[in-house]
């Protein structure tokens, strides 16, 4: 089932395109002012915003700043929605349960220990984070270790919810000098009380609005500074396609968890400080009517856009202000079931997502240059700088082998005991008819299928069961037969995000993919989106990011497919070119194409090997053409 | 531990398997042939559970109340269909949002139209003595209600025109549609069917779950869980999970408390998870 829902409604608001430094250098200054403040439109709004907040507390009617103050909280927890769904790409219906957890932990502490310094805050807060981070952990363990779907994942986390509504109704503890009583809730949890000692005393609601305001916007550029960054650029990855920022080296389990108890995190400490603001906590907190709240806020305001949340929860909660709170009566939960409807329906991109999607129209299209693109010039002598370079850091190239791998998929044996060990030196080719079981072959070899018998070996170390990542950690570099690129992300974006899974620096990062880029003739293609390039550019981009791993063992499948003669021509002498410095395996229809390579054929038929040899005597082997042209026995 | 009690456990966690796999199994029809969650199952099922009420209240008898339940919930059903579910095909996170707002508006709607508290109709007073204990009888009789409708359901999708189109537009949509299924009528009869399911699932269970505007809630936990552990094969997963889960909770329930019934579900729920991250008949090779 398709996973990325949100292909580019991705807001540019929300994913600063580029690192400025590097966009100076390559592009020069020729960026309008509009665009500037456009790329940069996560951080300007936001500080616009929290001036303005602060500096209407200075006026604004108590009551009014009492009420704001539950919006701003509610933002933060729908900033927490949106850091998993927006940008990590799992709908989680247990946000509120982290904030509901968050709330009571940070506020039981609270209780507790306030006492001791006074100040309220300095307990609640990081304990309700703590709390809601260890939460979120463990159940975004339990589904993304296991590798769940995401229906699973979304059905996991709204039990959770409900489970906890019904759990906390007749749960009664006493911790300390606090009281847990079942549906009659926690009372009696202190409210915001800014300064230190015996003496201090709580805020009144405008010192409560402001103190929300400034923590509140502190993690909301705490959230933006993470996920403009490689963090950040890694969970775009996950949500466009998990496979291959799993096939790039990235263990993507670690950042699904990672993010997911940041978003725990983020709601416990918002829960806590709805426990300060109201004083008061029951188990409505962990109700339907609470959960759906949410996503309606997230989509109100814009999916993935992080900012949206807040504008989401002033929109409702200004709009159900205005309206006079009691006008819709006891209807409330109505109204908001058909609003969450209706935003589904009709309103995709929220508020920020729609105002972004009108200004990005105002600015020059980044994508012009992809239609102008030349054909690509391979130059051997920076191929092989690269290459050698490469083999300076990441060792000789190793040699890949299998031994009897066998896989089935009911009756169907695409994998029937094929035992081959490709070597370094030049390229080995792999032929067949369709249905041959070639593909399937590499994906054994790399993990996407895995075996139900015999072995694969990468160099020395045997590589069976080893998850995918962990493949390419040992060195192995493929390209499926469809090119697999990150679609919203630009050209550069998705080589430098290739070249930092192996460097793990930055600045190295820039430079591998820099060079690639020089290498494949796309420099002026740098900031197009990898979706508006040609099957045959997608291609290249393809390979290139498998070069920016620097693989010791290299998996081709159809390189040639949508390209050009010319460019099947340079993809020739680049794979010749590879085979010197790696191992080089291409699985490829283009008999042309093979014959150049001058390599070793094996053809498959079956998913045994059939035949092997050079392509000058498989071409007068009759069985061979036999089972290509589906003549006699063979067949 | 003597035998009329070991046999009376037995046989009343079976009953609650079947009440639970009753409740299930329009949720799994949806989901294994149209690939989507309807999270307003339990509200579908509310609605049956009061239109057989309101039948029953105008004189109609019990028995002729339940098909009445059916028809207006695979009515509500259809139109949702139309208006919501079509709109949304191949967008499975939206989807579940959607029926999760028309969830909770369904909810809110019976609370205004019939309040939160209605009176049940009475157990038909049939009841079964095993030694010193006895059992009501129409729980009992759910074990066999519950086979009925799982037959019904295989030989509606495996033995009639219409199953087989419905399994050929799920499975390879774009073929089903070359060669003249209309896929989003299908699909509409699909989710009625679904939805009414639901309906006959909460007039049915009307004597022992009476009808309130929360009683879709009592299920839905369940039955979601259930059918996502289920996976792709999604009848006989759900008969099976059903019965293992729903049947495992049961005792443990009996043997100890209700809520260490409730934390075993939730917790062989997730440990299943755990092996079959998408759901334990996600490798069968059969389809229904």
């Amino acid at each position: 089932m398709n996973l990325s829902l949100k292909e580019p409604r991705i807001s540019t608001l929300a994913i600063p395109a580029q690192d400025q430094v590097r966009t100076a250098q390559e592009v020069g200054c020729d960026m309008g002012l509009s665009e500037k403040i456009y790329r940069n439109a996560g951080l300007i709004f936001p500080l616009l915003a929290t001036g303005g907040a602060l500096t209407a507390a200075g006026f604004i009617d108590p009551y009014l700043a009492y009420v704001a103050t539950s919006w701003v909280i509610f933002g933060l927890l729908g900033l927490s929605l949106d850091l998993v769904w927006g940008r990590g790409g799992l709908l989680s219906l247990g946000q509120t349960a982290f904030y509901g957890l968050g709330g009571y932990f940070g506020s039981i502490i609270a209780i507790n220990m306030a006492p001791l310094t006074g100040n309220t805050l300095v307990w609640s807060l990081p304990a309700g984070a703590i709390f809601g981070a260890a939460s979120a952990g463990a159940l975004g363990s339990i589904i993304f270790l296991a590798r769940m779907g995401p229906l699973q994942a979304t059905i996991l986390s709204y039990t959770f919810t409900l489970l906890l509504w019904s759990l906390t109704q007749s749960f009664k503890i006493t911790i300390g000098h606090a009281v847990v009583g079942g549906d009659n809730g926690l009372s009696n949890i202190p409210g915001v009380v800014p300064g230190f000692g015996q003496g201090a005393e709580s805020a009144g609601p405008v010192g409560v609005f402001v103190t929300v305001v400034i923590v509140s916007a502190a993690i909301y550029f705490l959230c933006w500074w993470l996920m403009r960054g490689t963090f950040g650029r890694v969970i775009d990855c996950i949500r466009i396609d998990p496979q291959k920022t799993e096939l790039l080296g990235y263990d993507i389990r670690k950042y699904q968890v990672a993010s997911f108890s940041l978003a725990g995190a983020i709601a416990g400490l918002a829960g806590a400080m709805f426990g300060a603001w109201a004083n008061y906590l029951n188990p409505s907190i962990f109700s339907v009517q609470e959960a759906l709240l949410v996503p309606i806020y997230v989509l109100v305001g814009g999916l993935g856009t992080l900012a949206g949340a807040f504008v989401g929860a002033f929109a409702i909660g200004g709009l159900s202000y205005y309206l006079g709170g009691g006008a819709v009566g006891g209807q409330t939960t109505l109204i908001l079931g058909i609003v969450l409807i209706l935003l589904v329906l009709f309103l995709k991109n929220g508020l920020v997502g729609a105002v972004g999607e009108l200004w990005r129209r105002t600015l020059p299209d980044p994508n012009a240059a992809a239609r102008d693109a030349g054909a690509v010039l391979i130059d051997p002598a920076v191929l092989e700088g690269i290459l050698v370079e490469a083999e300076e850091q990441a060792g000789p190239a190793k040699r890949l082998a299998t031994v009897d791998l066998y896989k089935h998929f009911g009756g169907v044996i695409p994998v029937n005991k094929v035992a081959r060990t490709f070597e370094p030196g030049r390229p080995y080719s792999l032929i067949g008819p369709n249905g041959a079981g070639k593909s399937s072959y590499l994906k054994v070899c790399v993990g996407i299928y895995m075996p139900e018998a015999g072995s694969v070996t990468v160099g020395d170390v045997d590589a069976t069961n080893a998850p995918i990542f962990e493949r390419v950690r040992q060195g192995i570099g493929v390209k499926n037969q469809k090119p697999q690129i990150f679609g919203e992300l630009t050209v550069d974006e998705n080589l430098s995000i290739a070249a930092f899974a192996r460097t793990r620096d930055r600045q190295a990062a820039a430079d591998v993919s820099r060079r690639i880029l020089a290498m494949l003739g796309f420099e002026r293609q740098a900031k197009v989106q990898a979706s508006a390039l040609s099957h045959g550019q997608q291609q290249w981009l393809d390979i290139g990011m498998v070069l920016c791993l620097a693989p010791r063992v290299v998996l081709l499948d159809e390189p040639a497919a949508g390209m050009t003669n010319e460019e099947t021509r340079e993809l020739s002498s680049l794979v010749r070119t590879l085979a010197r410095h790696t191992t080089v395996i291409v699985v490829e229809h283009d008999m042309e194409f093979v014959r150049t390579l001058e390599g070793h054929v094996t053809v498959l038929h079956q998913g045994q090997v059939f035949a092997e040899g050079d392509i000058a005597a498989l071409r007068t082997d009759d069985r061979v053409l036999d089972i290509y042209l589906g003549r006699r026995e063979h067949v | 531990m003597e035998l009329d009690y070991l046999a009376t456990v037995l046989l009343s966690s079976l009953s609650s398997a079947s009440i639970l796999l009753i409740a299930t199994i329009g949720l799994a029809v949806v989901f294994g042939l149209m690939g989507v969650i309807n999270l307003a199952h339990g509200e579908f099922l509310m609605i049956g559970g009061y239109a057989a009420l309101t039948a029953t209240r105008y004189g109609v008898p019990f028995i002729f109340a339940i098909p009445i339940a059916v028809l207006v919930t695979m009515a509500i059903g259809a139109a949702v269909e139309v208006l919501i579910i079509r709109r949304l095909y191949g967008r499975l996170f939206d989807t579940m949002l959607a029926t999760w707002g028309l969830s909770i508006a369904f909810y809110q709607l019976a609370v205004m139209i019939f309040g939160t508290v209605t009176p049940g109709i009475g157990m038909p007073q049939y009841s079964l003595k095993i030694g010193n204990y006895s059992l009501a009888g129409y729980p009992l009789l759910m074990i066999g209600v519950a086979m009925l409708a799982t037959l019904f359901v295989y030989v509606l999708m495996t033995h009639t025109v219409y199953g087989m189109k419905a399994r050929a537009a799920i499975q390879m949509p774009e073929m089903a549609r070359a060669i003249g299924i209309e896929s989003y009528r299908v699909n509409t009869l699909t989710f009625a069917i679904g939805c009414g399911l639901a309906g006959f699932a909460g007039a049915v269970l009307l004597p022992i779950v009476p009808a309130t505007p929360s009683m879709g809630f009592a299920f839905v936990i369940k039955a979601f869980l259930t059918v996502v552990v289920a996976g792709p094969v999604t009848l006989t997963g759900s008969a099976l999970t059903a019965i293992g889960l729903g049947g495992g909770a049961s005792m443990t329930a009996s043997f100890m408390t209700s809520v260490a019934g409730d934390a075993f579900f939730f917790l062989i729920t997730a440990f299943l998870l755990w092996l079959y991250p998408l759901g334990i008949t996600a490798r069968w090779r059969s389809k229904m």
